[in-house]
């Protein structure tokens, strides 16, 4: 049995953060909106709720633009009346709009039309897999939960003058950093009542290289971090991979044209492999017949390799949580173990079609409705070592560090360009190449061969992912 | 409100936007409901600039107290900004011609007054009809979304208007499969007005049967060759060449930080048939998605001619660029929301008609392809983009040939313009459901003729 909070519990834990945004009038306006609701003829009813306090300085061309204050809140309103759905959000918190958002819910869920899968989930209890509000909390440094706009100007400063003396010819387009605490409640008809806060720091810069009148393509990097002490390291990594990304852009020539094995980062990776592999995953995709992947729980659908997990636990991710969006425990779990499907992805509606439990995946904020998709998805490591040795063993081709096209998520197919793509000669990064191609189909390439590095590295603050060599993309260079 | 809330205000300068967004969606697939939805996103952001630096902060309190505290955290800000700064301290945009008045764009009560209901009837209607178009129809979906806004717009040196406008939009999408194939067709129209102006290029039926047999005829659809090819570009991918490709490049912010299109306005850049533009009205055709009356610095929208005859005529502006490159604001600055600062932005960017038929066109290419359908799309800082393509036919020695697929196609984007060698005389909207993204997005329209030019070819052949 599990010794973790009832969801009351959890509650009355929660009360006692410190430094967030005062959530006692949010959860007073959303029990508000509630008790609307079910008075105006909702049989069940779920608000969610968020309020959240930002600061943030702005770069533009390498000077600060705009130093911003934001205070934000929402009230989400999902109502079924005879199961039927309705859904309104507003950010209006006086009586008359509460009001005003039951009765405009209530009348869209009349017009609806009646679905049997259109229940709340029953509110389940964490067990050792997931993370509490409690812990959530334990992790939120009170220096970033007071995070004020002169910290957040001196970090700024501070990030954009260490990329831009690196080099002259870095052009820094637009950069920022910005601190962030959030408060999320639900609140719902079956008892349901849960509350967390999350603090973060985030950063991110956008530029190119200019050398003369060759101007290098772009590149883009971004991080988050849950403590202070963090963030400087943090940004100084992403300032110094910017800084060599960009500059090796310049001077890029023709690529070659060949169809066989390409070295992918780890956003280029998640880009056109790994993002169909989820959507594909979804049991939404595959109740509505637009999966590739339906039938195939329990069967092999890559290379022995491959394990990917979500794991909303992993306090360094951008998506660690304690619950989803319906308030259902969100667990780290196997997606693909060794190259088998473990699992599809259930919110509580999917759940409700196939009869089976919701996997705590119900994604997305009060402003809109639950959605379905990954916390924080992070992919094994492999034998490869590391990123020069993948550059070793590809020998000969092209590394790929961002992809910029179409992929269609359910037949699996991509096309698109490679950008900031280097050329790979004898086992050497030998020169940038652009106006390169790439073609070819998730699914297929997954059942190939793969080459995983040996360390998952940090995407974006929001995913741990490999590099990785797959073979038989199709590319076309100009 | 406004108005009143910047008596006293001592900065150098200050803007308050009232911006109330109302969204409705509704959004079907196989037969049931995914989306019944309202939403409403209002309040108050407030930009200043004090002491050479600007700070920004928002509201969702429409009491004047609460404007006046965004004012004063927008000026502590702005303070603490100003004490970093390295540069040259921001002066006041100049004076302008600014708005003043109301601004209403056509149909806004037929779209905000009409029930919900009846979208979600349509919806469910049309998504069935798309499931019932062939056999081999796995799945579909249909969804109606409109944007209701309303806005009113002060600043410290006299802009003072209100805006009312609505956006609806509506798109389907088919899954075809077959032998474990899966492909899928798609159509999505969208306008800046009334439900008949969406409707006006065909009818909603029209659309769904056309997503249908797209999806079904690309089950059977084999790979051109790829390579640098002869392309005749029909007029969505035109609009997305324009909106991508060119008009990326010569917003003035991404020109100040080295955009391929850093030129002084003159240098020849395209083949001298081509003209492109970015306007806030809806030349040639009524209700293109990016119709705008007034920026949202409170600049009355202009027509802008980018590229005249070849040339580099202008670039897209807001305040603070036009006096920097010492010409007046073109009413290119937009937010989202409320709570997102103005940035600019393209409005309906197209590319003006020529004088060729698109018979003549086809029958002038030896050996090409012609592609329809935009999937997808993006460029970078030097003009070099791609973007993905529904449909390809080969064209031999002047006739279509079978439909093909999986086509992308990327290039330098003034590069390819100098390869136009025909432009075709008719013209349409075709990006009215589309966003821009830059941080923020951004409802515009994009559209053009038929135009035919060479460019480098992908594909899995």
């Amino acid at each position: 049995m599990s010794t973790r909070p009832t969801s009351t519990e959890r509650h009355a834990d929660a009360t006692q953060d410190q430094g967030g945004p005062d959530t006692s009038e949010l959860a007073e306006r959303a029990e508000e909106l509630l008790a609307l609701a079910l008075a105006a003829g909702a049989d069940e009813a779920e608000v969610a709720a968020s309020a959240s306090r930002s600061v943030s300085l702005g770069f533009e061309k390498g000077e600060a633009k705009t130093a911003q204050v934001e205070r934000a809140r929402a009230l989400g309103l999902r109502v079924f009346v005879d199961r039927r759905l309705g859904f309104v959000s507003t950010n209006q918190l006086h009586r008359g709009a509460l009001h005003a958002a039951a009765e405009d819910a209530i009348a869209l869920a009349r017009s609806s039309p009646r679905d049997e899968a259109n229940v709340l989930p029953a509110p389940r209890i964490a067990d050792e897999t997931s993370l509490t509000p409690a812990a959530l909390r334990a992790a939120l440094d009170p220096r970033l939960a007071d995070f004020g706009i002169d910290a957040v100007v001196a970090h700024a400063s501070d990030f954009v003058a260490s990329v831009r003396d690196r080099d002259p010819r870095l052009s820094v387009d637009q950069a920022h950093v910005t601190g962030r605490i959030e408060a999320f409640l639900l609140r719902a008809s079956n008892g349901l009542a849960l509350e967390q806060t999350d603090a973060s720091a985030s950063g991110s810069v956008f530029g190119m290289a200019i050398a003369g009148s060759d101007v290098g393509g772009f590149d883009a990097r971004g991080t988050m971090t849950r403590t202070l002490d963090a963030l400087a390291q943090s940004l100084a990594q992403i300032g110094a991979r910017f800084a060599e990304t960009a500059l090796g852009n310049l001077g890029a020539g023709a690529g070659e044209s060949y169809r066989g094995p390409v070295l992918l980062s780890p956003e280029a990776f998640h880009a056109m492999l790994l993002g169909p592999l989820v959507a594909a995953s979804s049991a939404i995709a595959v109740q509505r017949k637009r999966s590739r992947l339906a039938g195939a729980v329990g069967t092999a659908i890559a290379v022995p390799g491959l394990t990917v997990h979500d794991d909303p636990t992993d306090l360094a991710l951008a998506g660690a949580s304690a619950f989803d969006r319906e308030g259902q425990p969100a667990t780290r779990r196997a997606l693909v173990s060794e190259g088998r499907l473990e699992s599809y992805l259930y919110n509580g509606y999917a759940a409700a079609v196939d009869g089976v439990a919701s996997t705590g995946n119900a994604m997305g904020g009060a402003r809109s409705l639950p959605g379905l998709g990954t916390h924080a998805l992070v992919v094994d490591g492999g034998d490869g070592g590391d990123e020069a040795a993948l550059v070793r063993t590809l020998g000969r081709g092209l590394v790929v560090q961002r992809f910029s096209g179409s992929v269609d998520p359910a037949s699996g197919d991509f096309s698109g360009v490679a950008k900031s793509a280097r050329w790979v000669e004898h086992g050497a990064l030998a020169r940038p190449v652009r106006e390169v191609l790439l073609a070819g189909n998730a699914f297929e390439l997954l059942r190939g061969a793969l080459v995983l590095a040996s360390e998952p590295e940090l995407v974006s603050g929001g995913a741990r992912i490999p590099w990785v060599i797959v073979d038989g993309l199709t590319v076309t260079a100009g | 409100m406004l108005t009143e809330a910047l008596q006293g205000f001592a900065g150098d300068y200050a803007e308050l936007r009232y911006h109330r967004k109302r969204t409705r969606t509704v959004a079907v697939e196989r037969g049931r409901v995914d989306q019944a939805r309202a939403s409403e996103h209002t309040g108050v952001g407030v930009r200043v600039m004090v002491d050479g630096a600007l700070g920004f902060a928002t509201t969702s309190d429409l009491e004047a107290g609460a404007i006046r505290t965004a004012l004063d955290e927008a000026t502590r800000a702005a303070r603490a900004s100003a004490r970093a700064a390295r540069g040259p301290r921001r002066t006041p945009p100049p004076r302008t011609a600014l708005a003043v008045g109301r601004f209403e764009a056509p149909g806004v009560d037929d779209v905000a007054l009409r029930p919900l209901g009846e979208a979600l009837d349509l919806t469910l209607r049309l998504e069935e009809r798309a499931r019932a178009a062939s056999a081999r129809i796995a799945s579909a979906s249909c969804a109606y979304n409109e944007i209701l806004e309303e806005k009113g717009i002060v600043t410290s040196d006299g802009a003072s208007a209100w805006t009312r406008l609505v956006r609806p939009e509506f798109r389907v999408s088919a899954v075809a499969s077959e032998g474990g194939e899966m492909q899928r067709g798609g159509r999505s129209i969208g306008a800046t007005g009334s439900w008949d102006c969406m409707f006006r290029a065909g009818s909603a039926e029209a659309l769904v049967d056309e997503a249908a047999r797209m999806a079904v005829d690309l089950l059977s659809a084999g790979f051109p060759d790829a390579g640098r090819r002869k392309l005749l570009l029909s007029p969505a991918l035109v609009g997305l060449l324009a909106h991508e490709a060119i008009g990326h490049t010569v917003e003035a912010d991404f020109v100040r930080a080295g955009s391929c299109a850093a030129a002084t306005p003159g240098p020849r850049l395209a083949s001298d048939l081509v003209n492109l533009c970015d306007s806030g009205a809806s030349p040639y055709d009524d209700g293109a998605s990016g119709m705008l009356h007034v920026d949202d610095e409170g600049v009355l929208t202009q027509d802008v001619t980018i590229i005249r005859e070849g040339r580099l005529a202008s670039y897209l502006h807001d305040r603070e660029s036009a006096a920097h490159f010492e010409v007046a604001p073109t009413g290119n600055s937009r937010a989202w929301e409320y709570d997102d600062e103005p940035l600019i932005r393209m409005r309906n960017t197209f590319v003006m008609p020529g004088e060729s038929s698109l018979e003549e066109m086809i029958a002038g290419i030896d050996d090409g392809l012609m592609l329809d359908g935009a999937s997808n799309g993006q460029a970078d800082a030097n003009g070099e983009f791609m973007f993905g393509t529904r449909q390809a036919w080969p064209i031999k020695n002047g006739k279509l040939g079978p439909l093909q697929r999986g086509v992308n196609i990327s290039g330098l984007a003034f590069d390819v313009l100098s390869t136009v060698d025909a432009v075709s005389s008719d013209f349409r909207w075709e990006l009215g459901a589309g966003y821009c993204g830059k941080g923020q997005p951004a409802k515009v329209d994009a559209g053009g003729p038929w135009l035919a030019c060479t460019m480098l070819v992908g594909s899995r052949a």
